[in-house]
């Protein structure tokens, strides 16, 4: 055997994980046991994510996606019988020695994390805005946005120019109102549901591949109890806010991917 | 006592971004690739990410943080 593999770190459990059958995903997933702690790996050849391999696949997006959705597949397999960390794609050790030591040297970082999470899901929650469809929703019923459109009726050429400015800004303006109001209320009211809450930078349409616009992007760690309740919220949301432009979008339960910083990288990620 | 729990989910290359290659536990030490190395890497991806931020400025974050307006 002379090709190079390296081990490829996926998460680490505090339970000795159950290792099924991948789906063709990865090669043989296998673990790394440490004092109470078990790191999910499998071998990855050099070439390809490798300094010089990863270099030039990262540069390839149906690689990157291929492998970064199998990344999380995996996670997902694992997860369905014990609480899990999940680690950021691409994390790679030369050997399972030099993983068992970052196990050593982390270890009671990750078991106080485990803990924190025990018991406990990851949801999302990201809402979109058409602006047209919300603008329209509101202009029939503002007061005061009636009363310029009267006012224009009436005018002058001149003044109803004045009007028509003034009155696009009140929409604007209102715009502006209504998504605050639409992001706030939904993230209060399910940060009340959970156990921590997080939001996230909005994602542009490049990658949301949608129509409108992203005006929310959040996170919550929800205790596996309360996640009915936090559905049921949900679907009150929706029902609020559909069909006035907004469209709410809950996915999970997701490793935790956004509740499971190390006390030592805190600075940096707040 | 637990309601049945909708599974909702799907890996799509928003969630990829979002979560896969940007959250997650970040260690650095005897690795043959440091991520700091791979998000610089990133490439294609990177674009994508910077004109994230692009974004957020044109929009004049309209939603900044209820936590920062709550105080």
């Amino acid at each position: 055997m002379t090709r190079q593999q390296l081990v490829y770190l996926y998460c680490v459990a505090d339970r000795e994980p159950e290792l099924k059958e991948t789906e063709g995903l990865a090669d043989d997933l296998y673990f790394v046991c440490n004092n109470g702690l078990y790191a999910v790996a499998s071998k990855v050849e050099e070439e390809e994510f490798g300094q010089e391999g990863l270099k030039r696949n990262m540069a390839d997006f149906e690689w990157v996606k291929a492998k970064a959705s199998a990344h999380e597949r995996i996670i997902d397999l694992v997860m369905a019988d014990t609480d899990v960390i999940p680690f950021k794609f691409g994390t790679l050790f030369n050997t399972n020695d030099s993983l068992k030591a970052m196990l050593e040297q982390y270890g009671e970082e990750f078991k106080a994390i485990l803990r924190k999470l025990a018991h406990k899901q990851e949801w999302g929650l990201k809402i979109y805005c058409n602006s047209e469809k919300l603008k329209t929703s509101f202009s029939n019923d503002e007061a005061e946005i009636l009363k310029i459109e009267n006012e224009i009726k009436s005018s002058s050429v001149g003044k109803s120019y004045f009007l028509k400015k003034k009155k696009d800004e009140l929409i604007e303006k209102t715009l502006n109102e209504r998504i605050n109001e639409c992001g706030q209320e939904s993230f209060e009211l399910l940060k009340e549901l959970s156990f921590e809450a997080h939001i996230n930078r909005l994602l542009p349409r490049e990658v949301t591949e949608r129509e409108d616009d992203m005006v929310l992007n959040s996170a919550f760690l929800v205790d596996k109890d309360e996640v009915g309740d936090f559905q049921n919220m949900v679907d009150t949301l929706k029902m609020h806010y559909e069909g006035k432009g907004f469209l709410i979008d809950c996915t999970g339960p997701w490793p935790p991917y956004n509740f499971c910083g190390l006390s030592s990288e805190k600075g940096q990620n707040e | 006592m637990n309601s049945v729990v909708v599974k909702s989910k799907e890996v799509t290359l928003l969630e990829i971004l979002d979560r896969v290659l940007d959250k997650g536990v970040v260690i650095s030490g005897d690795m043959v690739i440091s991520v700091a190395d791979v998000d610089l890497i990133y490439l294609g991806l990177k674009v994508l990410l910077s004109s994230v931020e692009t974004m957020e400025k044109l929009r004049g974050s309209p939603f900044i943080s209820p936590m920062q307006e709550a105080k």
